[in-house]
């Protein structure tokens, strides 16, 4: 608190200071006119008397100037005084102070911009009342999955939970979905476009009515929904958010009151949310109201886990007493309902905390931030160092200085100034090159809904943050020249200085201590981004089990409304393939529930005659609804067995396939074929399929490493609504986009189409931020090797000067330029190779942190980068002091030995 | 000035406390009482009393306010805290000890050595 204690002091003074001053003169006015008139009264006349007052006291400025120093106001006069100085000094050497302070600024500018992201994605409030107050309660799954603790809540958790709790205030229940907003007559705005009245796919969320009084957030325009519209018969109105009301209605506030076609049923707008309500991960298009029927509470319905739970914690209940008696209701349930229940359990968080946990960004921000934080201190190393040379250039003079009869602690005061006269001036360059940081950041983070909405931004968070950064490069960077001055002795450097041979010892030590440090961060680095990138093209080149080229893709979901029984599904599908079959240059078609590798949902299932398992322990696999032609127009070979035909219909025995993995798994790689497996895909009465073919694995996601046991329906046993197509074409697959549409648009014109796109711009897409994630790392170490090869030449370079008579003595007594060469590459290498020993060392444990940061996802596994580091860096670093040692070795004897 | 003692070193701030202690004055009164109570032997440089002034108020030995003089001028007023009291009680005596003992040594003749 010391640091607060004196802000304070100067802010007190500073802003006082007019007022202390006024005091001071007024009290030395006073003296004067008291003195005159004693004056005056022994005989002189007043004007006389006045001047005598005057000149008798004397110099009224130099008075002043001791009474502030007596107050203590002093010390920040002699700060501005230090500034002056310190400005005035950084003028004399502009070549030292561009190379000081760009190098400070590029670093500051580094991290600035990151920290955008810090402010943008972590820092951000979410919208509405106090959100720290409602809390987000959602299942841990009993699966160790991926983010199990972010799993949603079924029908029946959510209205027990409700009923029973005695923390809440209210709970609302938020189920995300997608809605076909379809084509409509847009009365007024007719003439705007064509592309307005295209049917589109938008994502949704179905909420309980009380949903925005308990996140206690206010519509623009309308009102938010109110009791009993969620009844059937009156749920047939929706909120559209900001975007969507600026994008497709034009920002018309006559919206309210006028009715919307979602899956092809009429729906009145009755609000518009303000464009600040968006929560990070949350960015539905509109809201409905969710509608809870029988259905929703029966026993089935406890596997269909869909609801995120938002709720308004009561006035004095502590997160600590909610999560208590959540845990207590949550074994209640266990307990009841074992069958569906064993083993979940519930999670809640505060919405803030919720929010940035569940969209799950931040470990890449943390490994981002932890590479810029290495480049800012290599950055700080190689300042300090050329502070360090500074300070011995300067040493006469600072000798000077202290022989004058300034005060040590003046002189540490004095280059610490400096060090942060230069921060001020790199940390303002870096905030401005921040700015074009942040742009750059912004049109590559847009690869997603999610991510694009939100605004990355130079808010205040980043220039303060950039401001605390440059005041604790400041520190960093004056402190080692200060601590060096302040320990030399006077009368050794003014002796010493005309015939020095090899001056300061402890100052080339530290010297030596920084590059080496800089080095071992260098290495650190760039193995830490090595790791990842390569883990990272491990992934972008893997075989997907699959052939991905040639594939033309999209995705559609089918309404309840006009595609109710499983009759009509089949009949739209079949209507969708057989145009698709005629299409030119369309070699194979189908339809499946999930296109290979996008991570599809996964049941759980039992194998007749094997024994029956704990629930927690079943089996499972992830799940595919497809039509005969699948495998063909993906390319996934088909190992045993056979596949899908046309026969394989509803009045035909239920058939599966599985892949490799599931028969390794589940049959220990025995004939899996003729066995009877029984999926539970939440039927009324679950039925056994036989297995009749095995296919080879197809990856989970085309961005993880895994491989999941798999299993196939036909689309014909069970018509689903969610659907994909595919289709492989003999040429460009994007050029059969628009047949694509065409015949889908005849088949249904109501239907929007979403996702049109081939399989390689899927699997693009599917990269989200890793293509960023990557460039930025590797644009980092990149920038970490450079500053640190320029530490490195700073390095030799300031010790050949150092001991330029030295080598011209050397030469003079005969060594040859070689030797001199050899020597003073030997001095750079001893360093940097004992730093990339160090940052080797360090960097030994980073595989096993990254792959349990990234388990699942990254497999890092790469011991050929512990050479090729080290020895790059060892290369650059012998360049960098390849260049002052060719002048080492041009050094004429004569002139060396008249030097100084 | 002829008759004027010299004020040794470090005796000022004794003299400055001794002449507020015996009433709240302003920086000239200080000026004069000290010329006062001396009977004229003693003269302060003017400009020398102001930073000793505020040096004394930061270390809290003085505290200063705003009033107003005889001739009714606004006039800043100084007077002792009670730190400033013990200050002067403590000065005082180390003061008479180093007098009592400087008469002492000067008083002395040969044949008491």
């Amino acid at each position: 608190m010391k640091l607060w204690a004196s802000v304070r002091i100067f802010v007190l003074t500073v802003s006082r200071r007019s007022d202390v001053e006024r005091d001071m003169d007024e009290e030395l006015r006073a003296h004067i006119q008291n003195r005159a008139e004693d004056l005056e009264r022994s005989g002189l006349p007043r004007p006389e008397a006045e001047r005598r007052a005057r000149v008798e006291f004397g110099g009224n400025e130099r008075f002043k100037e001791e009474c502030r120093e007596a107050m203590g106001t002093h010390f920040f006069d002699a700060l501005l005084q230090d500034l002056k100085v310190g400005v005035r000094m950084l003028r004399r050497v502009p070549g030292f102070t561009a190379v000081a302070v760009l190098t400070l600024a590029l670093g500051i500018a580094v991290n600035a911009t990151m920290f955008s992201m810090v402010s943008a994605f972590l820092m951000r409030r979410p919208p509405g009342h106090d959100p720290e107050r409602v809390a987000v309660v959602t299942s841990i799954n009993a699966a160790p999955v991926f983010q199990a603790d972010v799993t949603p809540v079924s029908v029946p958790n959510y209205l027990a939970w409700r009923a029973a709790n005695h923390v809440f205030g209210d709970l609302a229940a938020n189920e995300e979905r997608g809605v076909n907003l379809s084509s409509q007559q847009q009365s007024g705005s007719a003439g705007d476009s064509a592309g307005a009245a295209q049917p589109e796919r938008l994502r949704a969320a179905a909420v309980t009515p009380n949903y925005f009084s308990v996140l206690g957030a206010a519509p623009q325009i309308g009102r938010t929904f109110v009791t009993g519209e969620d009844q059937p018969g009156h749920e047939h109105v929706v909120i559209v958010s900001h975007d969507l009301w600026e994008r497709r209605f034009g920002s018309d506030p006559s919206i309210v009151e006028r009715s919307i076609r979602l899956n092809r049923e009429n729906y009145d707008v009755i609000g518009v949310m303000p464009e600040s309500f968006r929560m990070l991960g949350f960015v539905p298009q509109l809201w409905t109201p969710l509608v809870l029927s029988a259905a929703d509470q029966s026993a089935a319905a406890r596997r269909d886990r869909s609801l995120f739970l938002f709720a308004r914690i009561k006035d004095g209940v502590t997160l600590e007493q909610v999560r208590a008696e959540m845990g207590t209701l949550v074994r209640r349930t266990d307990e009841t309902f074992p069958d569906t229940e064993k083993g979940w359990g519930v999670a809640v968080r505060t919405l803030p905390d919720f929010l940035i946990h569940s969209f799950g960004i931040r470990d890449a921000i943390v490994v981002l931030m932890t590479a810029v934080g290495f480049v800012l201190m290599i950055s700080c190393a190689n300042v300090a160092g050329l502070l360090l040379a500074r300070a011995t250039a300067r040493r006469k003079e600072l000798s000077i200085r202290v022989a004058l009869g300034a005060g040590r602690l003046r002189i540490v005061r004095q280059l610490l100034t400096e060090g942060l006269v230069i921060a001020i001036l790199g940390g303002g360059l870096g905030v401005l090159l921040s700015y074009w940081g942040i742009g750059f950041l912004r049109a590559n983070l847009s690869f997603n809904e999610a991510i694009s909405a939100v605004p990355i931004t130079l808010d205040w968070n980043v220039v303060l943050f950039a401001l605390v950064v440059s005041l604790v490069s400041a520190l960093l960077c004056g402190v080692a020249p200060s601590l060096n001055a302040s320990r030399a002795d006077i009368n050794v450097s003014l002796k010493n200085e005309s015939r020095a041979a090899s001056g300061g010892r402890s100052r080339s030590l530290i010297r030596k201590l920084l590059v080496t440090a800089e080095v071992a961060l260098a290495l650190f680095l760039l193995i830490g981004v090595g790791l990842l990138i390569r883990g990272i093209y491990q992934i972008e080149h893997q075989d997907l089990g699959f052939r991905s080229d040639h594939l033309l893709t999209a995705s559609l979901m089918l309404d309840d409304a006009r595609y109710s029984g499983a009759d009509k599904k089949r009949v739209f599908v079949q209507n969708v393939l057989d145009r698709l079959r005629q299409a030119s240059g369309a070699e194979a078609v189908a339809v499946t529930s999930d296109l290979p590798a996008t991570g599809p949902d996964s049941v759980t299932l039992i194998v007749k005659d094997h024994p029956e398992l704990p629930t927690e322990q079943r089996l499972s696999a992830l799940d595919f609804v497809i039509t005969p032609d699948y495998f063909r127009a993906a390319g996934i070979p088909v190992k045993r067995g056979r596949t899908f035909t046309e026969l394989d219909n509803f009045a035909a025995p239920a058939v599966v396939l599985v892949n490799q993995e599931f028969v390794h798994r589940y049959f220990q790689d025995r004939d899996p074929l003729g066995r009877q497996i029984q999926l539970d895909v939440g039927e009324a009465a679950p039925h056994w399929s036989e297995i009749v073919g095995v296919v080879s694995n197809v990856k989970t996601n085309s961005q993880e490493t895994r491989d999941d046991p798999e299993v196939y329906e036909p689309f014909l046993q069970r018509p689903v609504s969610s659907l994909a197509l595919m289709l492989r074409t003999t040429s460009d697959p994007d050029g059969l986009a628009s047949a694509l549409r065409s015949a889908v648009a005849q088949a249904d014109p109501d239907l929007p189409l979403f996702r049109l796109m081939s399989m390689p711009a899927l699997i693009e897409g599917q990269k989200g931020g890793t293509p960023f994630f990557e460039r930025a790392l590797s644009c980092f170490a990149i920038l970490a090797l450079i500053l640190a090869a320029i530490g490195i030449y700073g390095l030799v370079a300031y010790s050949v000067g150092q001991r330029i008579q030295e080598i011209g003595i050397r030469m003079a007594m005969g060594a040859r330029s070689s030797n001199v060469l050899g020597m003073v590459l030997w001095d750079g290498l001893k360093v940097s190779a004992l730093g990339a020993g160090i940052g080797l060392v360090l960097a030994l444990p980073l595989p096993r942190l990254f792959n349990a940061m990234f388990s699942g996802i990254l497999h890092v596994h790469e011991p050929g980068l512990y050479v090729i580091v080290p020895a790059a860096i060892l290369s650059v670093a012998m360049l960098a002091a390849y260049v002052p040692a060719r002048r080492a070795m041009r050094v004429d004897p004569l002139v060396a030995l008249r030097y100084e | 000035m002829a008759g004027d003692a010299h004020i040794l070193p470090g005796t000022l701030d004794l003299l400055f406390l001794k002449a507020v202690s015996l009433g709240p004055l302003h920086g000239y009164g200080i000026l004069l009482r000290i010329e006062q109570i001396s009977r004229g032997a003693l003269l302060v440089e003017q400009g020398a009393l102001y930073p000793a002034l505020f040096r004394l108020v930061r270390q809290g030995l003085l505290k200063a306010n705003w009033g107003v003089s005889d001739n009714s001028r606004r006039a800043k007023f100084y007077e002792l805290t009670s730190a400033g009291k013990k200050r002067l009680r403590q000065e005082e005596d180390s003061w008479n000890r180093l007098a009592t003992a400087i008469a002492s040594a000067l008083r002395a003749r040969p044949e008491e050595v």
